[in-house]
């Protein structure tokens, strides 16, 4: 069963890719949809009832930095799939992406 | 004339596919009204099209992951050719046939279930009665991930597992998150998640799916000796293979949809963008390493991973065991009417096999289309509370297989 050693193989790493940006990106999304909140004083609603509103920007700031993370994420997705298409590939050789020919 | 045929029923294949699979890349987002049903679909037909023009690279050997039908440049076998390649086109003709029924009743029946295994199993079978054992590639030869098990059975197994798992985090760490984060913020924030992800799954599926059709009817016009170019596509066929995908699309597999989106576990918007981006990270990551998996098994994955990270929410497991029992009998099932679609063909022998195969066809279609127009879903209903409302797919599930 030849066949099953590389489906395994190729699973875990598609696990991890998976995880990474699968997962990963929404959370980082959920973060920067929180730090917007927090940025507008509605992030608490405690016992004592709702704080007012205090801005502050640094959480505005910090929202807005993540979402361009997530974009970013995702238009890498979506050069690969360009790419591939067009018969390059995307490359991680050098940490930042680089597009080669296949 | 048999290229003809073959060719509108790959069209033909081409459009269920698109309608069989909108339900992938759109059911979350409409489920929890992110996008209006009408502008979903628009925007995943959209997005098919396009997503079938990105990719110029030749899916010519699409059927060798499971028949050896062709060698590796993608040229039909010689020795199939000595007939004029007539018993090649029969074997397509069947194998999709076998394809389209599959996908059809699986609609009727508001079941998510792979295209690609329908059409790989309608292939397998056609290739068993036409050439017998020795034609199916079971295994691969042993160099990579191939063969029927390798690249259908493995996968289908493998790839819901591994979705689930990356939905299932993802959905419980937002939610972590995002508690007590007013509404105004999170619903709107996550609609736009949604309609990003959605949208990456539905380019994706354009790219993977519409090259399958491009690749089978390229190889009828060679086994036939209208092209002989290996390196590339005719352009009408690319043209009419992306536009029959995006029209399915937009024609919406509403009963899916329904399935999917209110069937399995109630969605809401955070879930949906974990949903959706498990499915798109999972798709393209395989995709990069060659790992060959179906959109439906991922994205149905993921939404089961999503009820399951939600704290609080129920999973329908009857619901998803009808499904994982559909696809465990997909590959089997088109495989036998693809089977019975060449012996019917061959027996007939000729021009008018080719033409009785495809008359039986178009009335297997005729009955399950008319099948549906009782108990109706679609637009207006998609997304109406599960429980409790007389759902269509439910009841129809109920009857016995509609005549094949």
């Amino acid at each position: 069963m030849h066949n099953l050693g590389f489906a395994l193989d190729g699973a875990w790493q598609v696990l991890i890719a998976g995880l990474a940006l699968g997962a990963g990106l929404p959370i980082l999304f959920a973060l920067g949809i929180r730090s917007l909140a927090w940025g507008a004083g509605a992030a608490s609603v405690t016992s004592t009832g709702v704080t007012t509103a205090t801005r502050r920007p640094l959480g505005t700031v910090l929202g807005y930095a993540l979402f361009a993370v997530v974009i970013i994420g995702v238009l890498l997705g979506l050069t690969f799939i360009v790419a591939s298409g067009f018969g390059y590939k995307l490359d991680f050789a050098n940490l930042y992406p680089t597009l080669v020919a296949k | 004339m048999i290229l003809a045929l073959v060719v509108i029923t790959a069209l033909a294949f081409d459009f269920t596919n698109g309608f069989h699979d909108t339900a992938n890349a759109m059911a979350t987002s409409i489920a929890t009204k992110a996008l209006r049903p009408k502008t979903a679909v628009a925007l995943s037909g959209v997005l098919n099209l396009v997503g079938a023009f990105l990719s110029v690279e030749v899916a010519l050997t699409v059927t060798n992951a499971v028949v050896k039908i062709q060698d590796k440049s993608g040229a039909p076998k010689a020795e199939l050719l000595a007939d004029g390649g007539s018993t090649l086109l029969l074997i397509i003709l069947a194998g999709l046939v076998g394809g389209i029924v599959w996908n059809l009743l699986t609609w009727l029946l508001g079941l998510p279930s792979s295209s690609s295994h329908a059409l790989f199993g309608g292939l397998v079978g056609a290739t068993l009665a036409g050439l017998g054992v020795a034609g199916v590639n079971w295994n691969g030869d042993g160099s990579k991930l191939d063969g029927v098990v390798g690249k259908v059975l493995l996968p289908a197994v493998i790839s819901p597992v591994i979705a689930g798992a990356v939905a299932a985090l993802g959905t419980w760490v937002i939610f972590k998150i995002t508690t007590g984060v007013a509404a105004r913020f999170t619903e709107n924030g996550f609609r736009w998640g949604q309609i990003g992800s959605a949208s990456l799954v539905s380019l994706a599926h354009g790219t993977n799916d519409a090259q399958k059709t491009m690749g089978v009817i390229t190889l009828a016009l060679i086994a036939s000796g209208h092209w002989s170019d290996l390196e590339n596509i005719p352009l009408w066929v690319k043209v009419s293979a992306a536009v029959a995908i995006a029209a399915g699309t937009y024609l919406g597999g509403w009963r899916i949809i329904r399935t999917l989106g209110k069937g399995i576990t109630d969605i809401n918007p955070p879930q949906g963008t974990a949903a959706q981006s498990g499915a798109a990270a999972v798709i393209l990551a395989s995709s990069h390493l060659g790992f060959a998996l179906s959109t439906t098994h991922v994205a149905t994955g993921s939404v089961i991973g999503s009820g399951l990270g939600r704290p609080g929410a129920k999973v329908r497991w009857a619901v998803a065991g009808r499904m994982a029992l559909a696809w465990l009998i997909t590959l089997p099932s088109a495989a036998l009417v693809g089977a019975v679609m060449f012996w019917v063909g061959d027996t007939v022998g000729g021009t008018a096999g080719a033409l009785v195969v495809f008359t039986l066809l178009c009335l297997a279609s005729i009955a399950m289309y008319l099948r549906s127009r009782t108990g109706k879903v679609d637009h207006e209903n998609v997304n109406d509370d599960w429980d409790g409302a007389e759902s269509a797919p439910a009841d129809a599930a109920k009857l016995p297989a509609a005549a094949v």
